[in-house]
């Protein structure tokens, strides 16, 4: 189960980081660009459509980790699990990639002034879909608690 | 050090080592097992290596200690591009000129920032930039379309 807080951070504008690794144990990050909390330990996330590497990283099933950081409070929380399905996106999916990028954007702005224009050039050319088992959830706000486990998710 | 095809150097992206936009780190343990972190500040060291701070990202250590590979993501606070480094971890630093001038940048991010206490430099961890390369985005393309129309 993730905690109802999580599910809040995850499905608002966050900074939002994926991290994979190859077979070769090279690691590879990129951003999300949106979170759909579909059940107790099962996420839709969305990612670059160019991410090449990681998307190949995730292709049969493996392994990922999540971290989503608020932008102004730094509260953190690092999700790791597996990916079980890539897909091409669906229109509820851009409208919740548009309102993601829209939200970031927008606080990112009030932040430190930076144009919208300027900030919007971030977004990726494309997004597909990753829907991802969660194992579990780290608190990783910074500080010297930053990866201690909150909770297995066990709940499959 | 390889790059992708505009041969590009670290010391071209230099505006991305200001410490103005948080970076990103993923590493991996020996078995396989993802981490994902921001960075503060990654340092430009010279054309072939940066520096990360290390203050508390235990977990990122531990795993390089197994796994020398991450994978930096910094963004360019100008123009907002983006940009992916592969690095191999080289060696730590606990003293000496390169650790005093990374504790005061340390030290005044954490004002910045309102983390004084909680962010505090424990080593300057120096690694070796094996690729580097530009993240397209979709303005990227845009433009790629605007130049091919």
């Amino acid at each position: 189960m993730i905690a109802a807080e999580v599910v809040a951070q995850l499905e608002s504008p966050s900074s939002l980081l994926v991290g994979s690794v190859g077979s070769d144990g090279v690691p590879d990050a990129t951003r999300g660009w949106g979170v759909q909390v579909l059940g107790p330990d099962r996420l839709r996330v969305l990612l670059s459509d160019n991410a090449d590497r990681t998307l190949a990283n995730l292709a049969d099933g493996g392994r990922i980790a999540l971290t989503t950081t608020h932008f102004q409070t730094l509260v953190s929380w690092q999700l790791k699990g597996r990916a079980i399905a890539i897909g091409p996106v669906t229109a509820a999916d851009r409208i919740r990639f548009d309102a993601f990028c829209a939200g970031c954007v927008q606080i990112l702005h009030q932040t430190d002034g930076t144009p919208e224009e300027i900030i919007w050039r971030l977004a990726p050319p494309g997004i597909v879909a990753c829907e991802m088992v969660v194992e579990q959830v780290f608190d990783q706000t910074p500080g010297p608690e930053a990866g201690a486990r909150i909770a297995p998710v066990g709940a499959r | 050090m390889t790059t992708d095809g505009d041969g590009l150097r670290l010391s071209d992206i230099a505006a991305c080592f200001e410490g103005i936009i948080p970076a990103e780190i993923a590493t991996a343990s020996a078995d396989g097992v993802p981490n994902v972190t921001h960075l503060s500040r990654v340092h430009l060291l010279d054309d072939e290596r940066v520096v990360l701070s290390n203050q508390f990202f235990s977990k990122t250590v531990r795993n390089l200690a197994e796994n020398p590979y991450g994978c930096v993501v910094v963004i360019d606070p100008l123009t907002y591009d983006s940009y992916r480094l592969l690095v191999q971890y080289e060696r730590t630093e606990r003293r000496g000129p390169l650790f005093d001038r990374m504790r005061r940048d340390v030290d005044a991010i954490a004002a910045l920032t309102g983390m004084e206490g909680v962010f505090k430099l424990r080593s300057a961890d120096i690694y070796r930039v094996l690729d580097l390369e530009r993240v397209r985005s979709a303005a990227d393309v845009s433009a790629d379309d605007a130049q091919g129309s």
